[in-house]
């Protein structure tokens, strides 16, 4: 009998072979081995989701609900992910449509980001264009309230919302390569292209002065406002009256869109009396001595906010204290800060601080925290039977007297309860009580 | 001397500028001992908000007694305050904050009601004010903070300008240099023991430096607000270590020449050792540490333990 030699060069050969047999024909094995019905990749699914039959036959379909191929998305068997999807509906839909998400994008819609397309999309098929759940503005304004009630209330309406596209006129819905809050261009760039300045009306509303460059929201409300030419509702008021020259050399001068002085010493021209109160006190708000002066929290011509600050108090004292304004924030999202000091929840930093200057360390208002500032809205005498005031010597510190910030810190302590800067009560009494301390 | 670890850096990421990869740094562990606490005057008048403090190799110790509008005069030695306090009160000086002392006693205070730098002799006397040039008080521009060098060489913070102006003793001006960036908002500077002038970025927690000879500033650190929350005062030692005062988190940050971290020293709180808003801190000789302890009414004591 002839015995076939196994050498180590044959055995070699036969090993490569399996393994590339596992790689090349053991994926195909299920789907030429498993009976599949014909439409068992869609079409049967119908038959029970009589829903998603409904709407295969909308205005609007996904294209592979279409084509009747369900398991592009979805696992017909078992899955981890919710509605038996194939993977997280975060990164599912952006596995076929990438282009939503630009490399180079400038500014992105937040529910891209998050990936959470079916904010705006359904996922099979709607009688809105692009499967979008409502048409228009009625979709951009679920979420984005404060525009849309504001936009309808206000007496003079930007034109484009109230166009065929809407909010789409100007700003893309997934996101803007070009420039922020998802506008297709910047500013002045997108206004300019239905705004032509070259119009004399144009130069005559803008006093003659060159603004092509210039840019528009400083001025205008985008949305719409009370004001005849969408000017802000709280507009300086040299622009109100239309005296630019006040402020800036005459239309026809070189550098007509500089101010005559820089800092605070434009301002005193006309704020004369506040800005003199301001350099009287012990300590002045640096940014107010700065070159930019004003300019820092304020807007110079109109803004949304009152008294023409740039933005929220919030977001204008987070330019430089954003350490403070987080803690603010967290304050506020803590469950166990339910009683939160007024002024925290709502951001009002200006309840306590003097934001251009004050006699005070930390600029505070007023003489004594405890009485003149917190006693504004506690009746702190009959807060707790605690002792306080000007007799009481903090056991902690013989040069401190006890006051609510003995126990209390003013701007938000975070996670921890009662504006404490300790996580129980009992942490706190025992600093001073140390007897009872277990 | 100091324990000494020799730390060899493998990986960079998160870390900061000067962390390279394969770069080997001679860590410093430092720890710190709280010595006392000043809270009155001879006569047991309490401080109130204090916010400045300078020291000398004499063993002096000024103290900017800001709520009481004064500067009081202590001695430390052999680790216990003088039982001598002379107080300074001169009209020109209403509102005390930054106090600095150069080579011959003489005191330099920012006063912040003025916004000026005020000059006195080494006795207290009122001598003149310090106008840098090209600052004008009446157009609103003011300096912010000062420094002044081993060779009583005067430095002014001029935020309006956004420069810092280098002017000899007598307030003439030697050079300006202007800010790095736009991207920052500067609070205080420092000269230390090689010339290297330091600014330091209380918005994102970031030092500066510029060599005693060129013209600009390049970046000592990166963000540092993971260790501090608003720094808004440095100053150094002679080994070269950079203190940082964190004001709103009740805490110094020490930072090695380099700019890399080293340690933190205190925390906020009522409690002997522990700060509240803290504004200005000096170093003697003996590397002890004299902290401004403002909203806690005092001035604490810290030594270095060798």
């Amino acid at each position: 009998m002839r015995r076939t030699r196994i050498t180590f060069r044959s055995a070699r050969f036969c090993l490569i072979c399996t393994i590339l047999a596992l790689i090349f024909v053991a994926p195909a094995y299920p789907q030429h081995k498993v009976k599949l019905q014909p439409g068992a990749k869609g079409t049967q699914c119908l038959k029970c989701h009589e829903d998603l039959a409904k709407a295969s036959k909308q205005r609007s379909v996904h294209p592979l609900l279409k084509k009747g191929d369900c398991t592009a998305c979805h696992d017909p068997h078992t899955s981890n992910h919710k509605n038996l999807l194939i993977s997280d509906v975060n990164t599912l839909c952006r596995s076929c449509h990438q282009q939503v998400l630009p490399d180079k994008a400038r500014s992105v819609h937040q529910v891209v980001v998050e990936g959470n397309c079916q904010t705006c999309h359904n996922s099979h098929g709607s009688d809105n264009s692009f499967i979008l759940k409502k048409s228009g503005n009625a979709l951009c304004v679920e979420c984005h309230q404060d525009i849309g009630t504001m936009a309808q209330n206000v007496q003079y309406k930007h034109e484009p919302l109230l166009k065929d596209k809407g909010c789409l006129n100007c700003h893309n819905p997934h996101a803007s390569t070009r420039a922020d809050y998802l506008l297709k261009n910047t500013v002045p760039a997108l206004c300019t292209e239905c705004h032509k300045t070259n119009r004399p009306n144009f130069a005559k509303r803008h006093m003659n002065y060159k603004v092509d460059d210039s840019n528009c929201d400083s001025c205008h409300s985008t949305h719409g406002s009370n004001r005849r030419g969408i000017l802000y509702d709280d507009v300086h008021k040299p622009v109100a009256e239309k005296k630019c020259d006040q402020c800036h050399p005459g239309a026809g001068s070189a550098n007509a869109l500089q101010t005559k002085k820089q800092g605070a010493l434009l301002c005193r021209d006309c704020h004369q009396t506040m800005i003199e109160e301001t350099f009287k006190k012990n300590r002045v708000h640096w940014p107010v001595a700065d070159k930019t002066g004003c300019l820092n929290c304020h807007n110079p011509h109109g803004a949304k906010e009152k008294k023409l600050l740039k933005d929220s108090q919030v977001k204008v004292c987070g330019q430089c204290h954003a350490d403070t304004v987080e803690l603010q924030k967290w304050s506020k999202e803590n469950p166990k800060n339910k009683n939160l000091c007024a002024p925290v929840k709502k951001g009002d930093c200006v309840a306590c601080h003097a934001p251009h200057a004050a006699d005070k360390v930390l600029l505070i208002t007023q003489e004594n925290i405890s009485i003149d500032l917190c006693g504004k809205c506690h009746e702190w005498q009959s807060h707790s039977t605690h002792p306080i005031g000007a007799k009481e010597i903090d056991q902690r510190n013989r040069n401190l007297t006890v006051e609510c910030l003995s126990c209390h810190l003013a701007c938000g302590t975070g996670n921890k309860p009662w504006m404490m800067p300790f996580e129980t009560t009992y942490e706190l009494c025992i600093q001073c009580h140390t007897e009872r301390k277990r | 001397m100091n324990p000494v670890i020799k730390i060899c850096v493998i990986l960079a990421a998160g870390s900061m500028a000067a962390l390279t990869p394969g770069k080997c740094l001679s860590v410093e562990v430092l720890k710190f001992r709280h010595e006392t606490s000043i809270y009155a005057d001879a006569k047991e008048l309490g401080l109130k908000q204090p916010e400045g403090v300078a020291c000398n190799a004499a063993s002096d110790l000024i103290v900017a007694d800001t709520g009481n509008a004064r500067l009081l005069r202590y001695t430390f030695r052999d680790k216990a305050v003088g039982p001598e306090v002379r107080e300074i009160k001169v009209p020109q000086l209403p509102y005390p904050m930054q106090v600095k002392l150069n080579s011959k006693d003489e005191i330099f205070v920012f006063d912040g009601k003025l916004r000026r730098i005020v000059r006195l002799t080494a006795a207290g006397k009122f001598s003149g004010y310090i106008d840098p040039p090209g600052l004008s008080p009446a157009a609103g521009q003011t300096p912010k903070r000062f420094h002044i060098d081993q060779n009583d060489n005067i430095y002014v913070l001029d935020i309006f300008s956004k420069q810092v102006i280098m002017m000899d003793s007598q307030g003439k001006l030697i050079k300006t240099i202007k800010f790095p960036t736009d991207d920052a908002y500067f609070s205080d500077l420092t000269v230390d023991a090689r010339g290297h002038i330091l600014l330091l970025d209380s918005i994102n927690a970031r030092v500066f430096s510029a060599a005693g000879q060129t013209a600009t500033f390049a970046p000592l650190t990166e963000n540092m607000k993971a260790y501090m929350r608003f720094p808004t005062s440095l100053t150094t030692d002679a080994r070269g270590r950079i203190y940082l005062v964190d004001r709103n988190g009740g805490k110094i940050i020490i930072l090695a020449q380099d700019g890399s971290y080293l340690a933190r020293l205190s925390a906020r709180g009522w409690k002997g050792g522990l700060l509240r808003y803290p504004a200005q801190m000096c170093l003697n000789a003996d590397s002890e540490i004299f902290v401004a302890d403002t909203n806690n009414n005092r001035v604490q004591i810290f030594s270095i333990i060798e």
